[in-house]
């Protein structure tokens, strides 16, 4: 699938298959602070993360309701416009708990894409490996580098 | 921590930008977005009240291009300041990579700025993060008021920074200030993630 874009290259084969199943326009994984791992559809990277940031806030703002009527997190939450509707969905992995928002349209249903998010979440539990350390990210001299990008951002 | 895609060699950074209410947060987002070119940048989310007092955030992704070959985004979150929107306060912190605590320099709102440094502190600590250890700069917006109106840097310093953190003077309506905070908060916590890498 050419719009598939992962951080972590695991979640890719279960993204697609769930898309592919599901019938979905738009997904994105992400963790609860808002931040994306994997990505079916969109076209731009800030796109992306408004979406994902806004999903993040839904599901922290349902959550925090959940926890003062005494229970557990919403397990899904959907809603359904004349075009789209959106499934976000939350659960816990081997890299701790994770998000999931769906845009589907008037191709398939929620009932269809709930079916398929439960296969989705275990097979991304089945995929995750045990995270390795890594080497040095930035080079010791990225401080220049970032101030000749800040100052380019800013037409300076 | 920062997410980083080390295949597509991406880094994405959460930065909050935190202080009681009217301090100027959203001004702040506002400004960079009326500055940053379409293209380094996505569109500005504010979930406001009809009264345009932030109710949950505002939100404003960056790119900002290539970082020791890394593609770089940040993305900007601001808090609602009001009180009694601490719970939404604590969603927002969740994951934050660094944080710029907009104080307001008017001597008037000294407390609601200890006040709201104070609660900084507290929702960090509620989800295990040592205000300590993260990255942080202190924007004193509001400068450009009236002296008898507005603290001195070194009198907001000596009530609001014990921690020496990096402080910028500022005013945010008309942009003084803003590029240089974002500067600062970006190269602390790009720094980190260079320190903690190596660890």
């Amino acid at each position: 699938m050419r719009n598939t874009r992962a951080v972590e290259a695991w979640t890719i084969g279960p993204l697609e298959h769930f898309v592919g199943q599901a019938g979905a326009r738009l997904v994105l994984i992400m963790t609860p602070a808002g931040q994306v791992m994997a990505q079916y559809g969109f076209a731009r990277a800030v796109d992306v993360m408004t979406a994902a940031a806004l999903g993040a806030g839904i599901v922290a703002s349902s959550s925090e309701i959940a926890s003062m009527l005494g229970q557990p997190p919403f397990a899904a939450l959907g809603h359904r416009g004349t075009h789209h509707g959106i499934v976000l969905s939350s659960f816990d992995s081997p890299r701790g708990r994770l998000l999931v928002l769906v845009v589907y349209g008037v191709e398939t249903s929620l009932g269809l894409v709930q079916l398929f998010l439960g296969t989705l979440v275990d097979d991304l539990a089945a995929a995750c490996p045990v995270p390795e350390s890594r080497g040095p990210v930035l080079a010791v001299n990225f401080e220049n580098e970032l101030n000749r990008s800040l100052d380019a951002l800013f037409g300076q | 921590m920062p997410l980083i895609n080390f295949t597509t060699r991406e880094i994405t950074c959460k930065i909050v930008y935190y202080g009681p209410g009217r301090s100027g947060k959203t001004t702040n987002l506002q400004y960079i977005f009326d500055r940053v070119p379409e293209g380094r940048r996505g569109r500005m989310v504010s979930l406001a009240t009809r009264a345009d007092r932030t109710l949950f955030f505002d939100f404003l992704p960056l790119d900002l291009g290539q970082i020791s070959g890394f593609a770089t985004r940040f993305q900007l979150y601001t808090v609602p300041g009001q009180v009694y929107y601490d719970a939404t306060r604590r969603l927002v912190l969740q994951g934050a990579d660094g944080v710029v605590f907009v104080a307001d320099s008017q001597a008037r709102q000294l407390d609601e700025n200890i006040e709201s440094l104070q609660n900084l502190q507290a929702n960090l600590l509620g989800q295990g993060v040592d205000v300590r250890g993260l990255p942080m700069v202190i924007q004193y917006n509001k400068q450009d008021l009236p002296p008898d109106l507005v603290l001195a840097p070194a009198e907001l310093d000596r009530a609001l920074n014990f921690r020496g953190v990096p402080t910028v003077s500022a005013d945010a309506l008309v942009g003084r200030g803003v590029f240089e905070t974002l500067k600062a908060v970006s190269g602390l916590v790009l720094k980190r993630l260079s320190e903690d890498s190596t660890a």
